[in-house]
Formats: C-alpha cells, sequence, structure tokens
C-alpha cells in the first residue's frame, strides 16, 4: 500500500520536472531580475546518472546584499544526492580528529618514582607481607602499572572509499537541507565585514559560513572581510573536509568550485582505486 | 658562503687556499656560471681544467667531448671537493608537443577511469547490457564501475549462514523488496526472509539466491 503510494508520488514528480523549471523561471522574473541573462545549464557528464534525476540549484550572487538568482545548474546525484550516511559521516569526523592527535598523559612507573631501592623490611620474621620495594604499585605513592604513557599516537588512515563517501554523503545531506548554496563568484563590491554580516543575515545563513573556492587565491575584499569575522572562512577545494562542512552552518561554494568537487569525486568513484587503498593498509606482506 | 652537495671529483692541486678563494669567487659568480665557465680567469686559480660529471660544468672546464672526463673521481677531503655547479645540458633535443607517436604510448598507461562498455552484438564472456526501458521502473539497480549487476553472496559462520546481498538500490526499495520476496516464493516455493536497509540503500535475502536474483535483475534490465 505504502509502496504504491509512492511509487505514485514518484510517478507524479517525474511528470512535474518540466513544470518546476518554468515555474522556478517566473520566480526569477519576481526577483526583478531580466529573464534573458538567467542561463539554465544542462550537464554532460563522462558518467551519466543512471536512475537518480540530477540535482538543481540556484546560482546566487554575492555582490549585492539582496539575494539575485543568475541562473540554474544542475549536479550529479552521485555527488550531490547520495544516501544520507550518518555512520559514515561520523567515521570521517572521529578520524580527522584522532589522525592528528596525540595523547601526552604519562606516569610514572615503580623504575621511574624515586627512591624505593631498598628492602622495606626482612623477609621473614616480622608476620608482615613480604615487600621487596615501597614504590611497588601496591603501596601509596608507588609507580603505576599499565598507565598512559606520553606520545601516544592515534593515528590510523580511514578506508580510501569512505573517505570518499564521507564527503559525498555530506555534501548531499547539506544540499538537502539547504545549507549548501552556490555562488558565481566571491567577489565583492567592498572589503567592509559589515557588508558580508548584513548578506549572511539577509539570506538567512548559518552565523557560521564556509566559503569554497576554485583557487587557491581569493578576490582580496573577501578575503579582508572575512579576515575579522572568526565564523566565516575560506578554503580551496582541495581542503573541503567533513569536519569543517559540519562545522559551519552554511556551504557557499563557487560554481567553478562545485563542478570542480564534482568532476574529482565522480573520478575517483569511477576510476580503480586499488592502489589507494593498498596505502596504509596494516599487514602487507 | 653558499652551502651545497658536494662532487667526488678532485682538483689535482692540492693548494687549500686557492681552492677556498675559488670557491667563494665562484659563489660570487654562481649566477653567471656558463659564461664564467668559459673564461680563462678562473682557470689561474683552479691551475687545471676540470670537467665535473653529470654533464654539469665547474669552473675554468672547456666545453666540448674532448674535455669530458667519465671516470668518477675521489677526492682525499670531502670539504675540499668542488660544490655541484649549475647542470648544463649538452645534449642537442627538441621538445615536441603531442607527436603522432603519442598514441602508443598512450595505449600502455594505464587508464585514469574504468573505461565505458563499447555496445556490441553479442559478449563471448556471458556479460549482459543493461537496458535503457529499466530506468521507468519506480526502482532501479545500478551498476556498479565495472559494470556488473550488485547481487553477491556473503558466506559467514564457516559456512553456516548464507546471505544474498543487493547493493546500489535507487528508488522504491520496499516494492522492490515486495517484487523480490513474491518472485523468490513463485520461484522456490518457500517463504523467503529479507531484511531492507533504507538508508544503506540495500536489501539482504536470507540463503543463496544469487543466481535467481540475478535472472530476475536482468529480465528487469538493470
Amino acid at each position: 500500500m505504502t509502496s504504491a503510494l509512492i511509487s505514485a508520488i514518484k510517478r507524479l514528480h517525474i511528470s512535474v520536472v518540466p513544470q518546476i523549471r518554468v515555474f522556478s523561471s517566473n520566480a526569477v522574473s519576481v526577483s526583478s531580475l531580466d529573464q534573458n541573462t538567467l542561463s539554465i545549464t544542462k550537464k554532460d557528464w563522462a558518467f551519466k546518472p543512471q536512475y537518480t534525476k540530477p540535482r538543481e540549484v540556484w546560482i546566487e550572487n554575492i555582490d549585492t546584499i539582496e539575494e539575485q538568482k543568475l541562473g540554474l545548474f544542475e549536479l550529479h546525484p552521485l555527488v550531490y544526492a547520495a544516501s544520507p550516511r550518518i555512520d559514515i559521516i561520523h567515521q570521517n569526523v572521529i578520524w580527522q580528529k584522532k589522525i592528528r592527535f596525540v595523547s601526552w598523559a604519562h606516569t610514572k612507573t615503580r623504575a621511574e618514582v624515586r627512591g624505593g631501592g631498598r628492602k622495606p623490611w626482612p623477609q621473614k620474621g616480622l608476620g608482615r607481607a613480604r615487600h621487596g620495594s615501597i614504590r611497588s604499585p601496591l603501596f601509596r605513592g608507588g609507580g603505576v602499572a599499565h598507565g598512559p604513557r606520553s606520545g601516544k599516537t592515534h593515528f590510523f588512515m580511514l578506508p580510501f572509499h569512505l573517505r570518499l563517501n564521507g564527503l559525498t554523503t555530506t555534501l548531499s545531506a547539506k544540499l538537502a537541507q539547504d545549507d549548501l548554496h552556490i555562488v558565481k563568484d566571491l567577489i565583492l563590491p567592498t572589503d567592509n565585514p559589515e557588508y558580508l554580516n548584513d548578506l549572511i543575515e539577509k539570506r538567512n545563513w548559518g552565523p557560521s559560513v564556509l566559503l569554497v573556492d576554485d583557487t587557491d587565491y581569493a578576490p582580496r575584499n573577501i578575503t579582508v572581510a572575512t579576515d575579522s569575522i572568526p565564523h566565516v572562512n575560506i578554503i580551496p577545494v582541495y581542503g573541503l573536509n567533513v569536519f569543517s562542512m559540519l562545522k559551519h552552518d552554511t556551504l557557499v561554494l563557487t560554481q567553478a568550485a562545485a563542478e570542480r568537487i564534482e568532476e574529482r569525486l565522480l573520478k575517483w568513484l569511477n576510476a580503480d582505486t586499488r592502489r589507494q587503498q593498498q596505502a596504509y593498509k596494516l599487514n602487507q606482506v | 658562503m653558499t652551502a651545497g652537495v658536494r662532487h667526488n671529483v678532485s682538483f689535482e692541486t692540492n693548494n687549500i687556499v686557492l681552492i677556498a678563494l675559488v670557491a667563494i669567487l665562484y659563489s660570487l659568480f654562481k649566477m653567471a656560471t656558463v659564461l664564467r665557465s668559459q673564461c680563462a680567469f678562473a682557470r689561474l686559480f683552479a691551475g687545471k681544467t676540470v670537467q665535473i660529471l653529470n654533464n654539469s660544468t665547474d669552473l675554468g672546464a672547456k666545453l666540448g667531448p674532448g674535455s669530458q672526463s667519465v671516470l668518477s673521481r675521489k677526492y682525499s677531503n670531502y670539504a675540499h671537493s668542488p660544490f655541484v655547479t649549475k647542470i648544463k645540458e649538452q645534449y642537442d633535443y627538441e621538445i615536441v608537443k603531442k607527436p603522432a607517436e603519442w598514441a602508443f604510448v598512450e595505449r600502455l598507461l594505464p587508464f585514469e577511469t574504468i573505461p565505458a562498455v563499447s555496445p556490441k552484438e553479442s559478449y563471448p564472456s556471458g556479460w549482459i547490457p543493461p537496458k535503457e526501458e529499466a530506468a521507468n521502473l519506480p526502482y532501479f539497480i545500478a551498476r556498479t564501475k565495472n559494470h556488473e549487476v550488485p547481487i553477491y553472496l556473503e558466506i559467514t559462520y564457516r559456512g553456516m549462514r548464507k546471505i544474498t546481498k543487493i547493493r546500489k538500490i535507487e528508488g522504491d526499495i520496499w516494492l522492490l523488496n515486495d517484487e523480490i520476496k513474491s518472485y523468490l516464493k513463485e520461484k522456490n516455493n518457500r517463504y523467503v526472509e529479507t531484511r531492507v536497509h533504507e538508508i544503506g540503500r540495500f536489501i539482504e535475502t536470507k540463503g543463496d539466491y544469487v543466481h535467481d536474483l540475478m535472472q530476475w535483475a536482468y529480465s528487469k534490465g538493470f
């Protein structure tokens, strides 16, 4: 019964898709933008989506505080519409925390505690328990048996495909929750941080925003503006990671960055990754 | 002074002072190595033309095949061995971008990604291509990146438990589950237990039904 209903809804949805496009272009004309400037991009991927429809997103601008929609854009469902695997996201976060964590907790063993070289009392004849050192773990003030020793690394490597799926599932979750926005570029009219604050407030983006660009060098205005706002950060595409995406409320990708992420992840999802999986594998013969 | 890697080649003069002086002069004029190497003034200090291995020229060295020494020479002292100079390539070559022969090199390179299947009339391996009309169904089983149907047998507990797993399900997974259940029941005349993982997008079937499910998937065009 339920499945029949779902399939009915699904069929309904498919038939509606072209109409949605018409509606959306109408919506743009409402937001005082010339209809001719709206670019609708249909993409032709090397690895075409087999079944799930591509996700359509608006391309926004950030050179005005008021939001303008500059175009429609398609994102590959394998990257931006993956299943929300919270377990994989969690594994990635744990990995990112642990990979660089070194525990400096330290205790002294019985050999390192000062003193205790002399036998405290004779072995026999006193009616007391036999002991060889007052720094044995049984004694108060003695050494610690099996205590933490400092410089313990927690490094481990998450399997390659879990890292890959961590990125896709987080991107998909962000998009599904309307926390992922695509902007045309990162060019601001001013380097005033207030402008960026107002823009984030107006667009109802989360207080913390992660901006991702395709290049290492962001335009000057946005670097100056974000410099004094600690919760708005810019990273290049190769710095994209699960932890940062979760840490920030809103993820803002430039169009080039979104395409680059898609291209890279699609490549690895369709590549022979035996060599990548081999690295950091334990028990290699 | 500029620190640098030293070569295992010797000057024949043992005059430490002279060599140090030359080294200082040399480091000063390091940028113009190629020019200076053909000048005569440094040769006065070094006293001898020296050709360093690895295609590089030392100060006072004469360019040309005649002066090239092939043997590596051992210095009595590491500190007195000359610095490695800027290597001047002495072979003649030209850089050609994308020559016609490059196609043969590309043929040997490993694939970046797993290539798409070229359509044929029949496949001798027995591989069955997916059909177009499968995309019209309310559910879908995507092919893997190796173009295989993702139906697997998982054997655990020393062969005591056999689970058939269908992965990469898209669309209405519960409808797919119902259809699989009725199909397996009809085919095997017994109830077959299944388990649906909606988030993981897979269905597990209790028992070894890989062959049956493969037949079913091919019949649907997946």
